[in-house]
């Protein structure tokens, strides 16, 4: 298996709801948007891959196809070697996902309960499941508050314990769907820090990441996809895509608007703070998050 | 399985003992529901016992059976549609669909919890019914047990049927309309089906909750044996057969079609 995610003219088109109307008048049309178009990548075991677009441009839409929520109209995809509509089980067995979406927790079990719950859905069960469980709230640094109710948990320990879930099962490739979204820059940044260094660089697992940040693609990636309306009009280093372009020294963000036509939004922090934080990047502590 | 369902049932424990007080006042309002009928058969009489003859004469025995197991129907009508639609709105659902788990199997078992507390509020109508004059001295428990886990399977097939729909229309679902609005007045939750006109009748004759009333009302208040309740046993397992596959192809086929439409967590 040369490469641990792979897609061949991967395409959705969801059909469009029709107005009352629009029905009465056309009630056998198909109106149809397509979110993703003829997509085609290949990404190679322990690469931290991260597509980067504007909202709505197809990034969520691309991550649920690959990891089977949704099913694609047209092309193929493989991930770890299994084809996403074939053998979607065995796909889901070799993934983890960790979205931005806090709700997707039980807010009133604890943090331990929620992971308990979620190994069996893995069939981790009794002592593995709890000896996992222990690692993983020890890796996030959440060891002290893994007893408490998560709904009494911050926004950077809930994304903790969304990144532990992702782990639970030991995957071999994680998907991350703007993993940062609902966090400060401080959170945000340890988040990063922890992707890079342990998730990637001691674990050697796979990432696929989705951001609309372009300082977090830039500190991040090994490659770049740049998504815009469903078509992935770019992908490369930052050096690549940087050279890409006839322009002195020029920043991802020129690199965006080169290939989107739009200007990137600012999100949590503008570039120059996230400069100014790279130095930090070698200090702390080698395992683990803070926030 | 086993353990994936126990884990379930915790989490739904955990979840319902958290709303400490309303999982109280479900126990105490449950009473009132019990009360009534006994008062309305207090009122009624003898006035019926033509009809109540084929159970043992008694109103309040009668319908107690009625509203206590027709509780299972409403159960599986609304515990795998609810727990999906639950899912959906705390946004737990796409975390459950993206472990290897199977989705049939996440709806079956988030829908355990309900069944659990259904049976436990059974127990205890049948505990105040006794206590309030109901005389099951009789009763044939291994043929109700049997009766129990027939009907909980038709039922449960029907809620899962009616999953299927949820899954893809999101609300609106016919089956469940169908079978709430038609079981109480055909099915004879709260008096028997002799009662209804002969073409009327008919209609009884089609659903499973009517085999199921019926069959739990003779093994609990007569004693029938298992030979002479083989009419109803036979009936709930010709309806087995048919909505079991019907249930879980309908939902395979749900999910599909919500994967292709991007609508799996929508509500």
């Amino acid at each position: 298996m040369e490469y641990t995610i792979e897609t061949h003219d991967l395409t959705k088109r969801f059909a469009l709801q029709k107005g009352f109307t629009n029905f009465l008048r056309h009630p056998f049309r198909k109106d149809e948007m397509t979110a993703v178009y003829d997509v085609n990548l290949k990404i190679k075991s322990g690469e931290l891959f991260g597509i980067l677009g504007p909202n709505g441009a197809g990034k969520t839409t691309l991550i649920k196809m690959l990891c089977t929520l949704i099913l694609p109209s047209v092309g193929t995809a493989r991930v770890n070697g299994y084809d996403i509509a074939k053998d979607s089980g065995k796909v889901k067995e070799s993934i983890g996902f960790v979205t931005s979406d806090e709700r997707s927790f039980y807010w009133r079990l604890t943090g331990r309960h929620n992971l308990r719950f979620f190994a069996s859905l893995h069939n981790y069960y009794s002592d593995c499941a709890e000896e996992r469980i222990d690692e993983l709230l020890s890796l996030v640094g959440m060891k002290e508050r893994g007893d408490d109710r998560f709904l009494s948990y911050s926004a950077g320990m809930k994304q903790r314990m969304a990144i532990a879930r992702g782990l639970l099962n030991d995957p071999a490739v994680l998907f991350m769907d703007e993993p940062t979204r609902a966090l400060d820059p401080g959170a945000a940044q340890n988040v990063r820090k922890f992707v890079k260094e342990h998730i990637t660089g001691d674990e050697g697992k796979t990432v696929f990441l989705s951001t609309h940040h372009l300082p977090e693609a830039e500190e991040l990636c090994d490659r770049i996809a740049i998504i815009n309306e469903g078509r992935i009009v770019a992908v490369g280093t930052l050096d690549e895509l940087k050279s890409t372009l006839d322009k002195p020294d020029p920043g991802l963000g020129d690199v965006f608007t080169h290939y989107t036509g739009k200007e990137f939004e600012r999100g949590a922090a503008p570039n120059h703070v996230y400069q100014g934080r790279r130095g930090m990047m070698g200090g702390g502590r080698p395992r683990g998050m803070r926030f | 399985m086993y353990k994936k369902a126990i884990s379930f049932i915790i989490r739904d424990l955990i979840l319902a003992t958290s709303y400490k007080f309303e999982f109280f006042l479900r126990f105490f309002f449950m009473l009132f529901s019990i009360l009534t009928f006994y008062f309305v058969s207090k009122l009624v009489g003898g006035a019926g016992m033509a009809h109540l003859e084929a159970y043992g004469g008694d109103y309040f025995s009668f319908v107690l059976i009625g509203i206590a197991f027709s509780g299972y129907l409403m159960t599986a009508l609304r515990s795998f549609s609810e727990s999906i639609r639950g899912e959906q709105m705390m946004g737990t659902l796409e975390a459950m669909l993206v472990t290897p788990t199977d989705t049939s199997a996440i709806v079956t078992l988030s829908s355990l919890w309900s069944f659990i507390f259904m049976s436990f509020r059974v127990f205890m109508y049948l505990v105040i019914g006794i206590l309030l004059g109901v005389d099951m001295s009789n009763a044939n428990v291994f043929a109700a047990l049997i009766i129990l886990v027939l009907t909980i399977i038709c039922f449960g097939s029907i809620g899962i049927l009616s999953a299927s729909f949820i899954m893809v229309l999101k609300r609106g679902d016919p089956i469940n309309m169908f079978f709430m609005s038609t079981s109480e007045l055909f099915g004879g939750v709260l008096f028997p089906i002799s009662i209804l006109p002969e073409w009327l009748r008919t209609i009884s004759h089609l659903l499973p909750i009517t085999y199921s009333l019926s069959g739990m009302r003779h093994a609990l208040l007569q004693g029938y044996s298992l030979s002479a309740l083989a009419p109803e046993i036979t009936a709930l397992i010709v309806f087995s057969v048919v909505l079991v596959p019907m249930g879980l192809l309908s939902f395979k086929y749900a999910v599909k079609r919500a994967k292709i439409d991007g609508s799996l967590v929508q509500y």
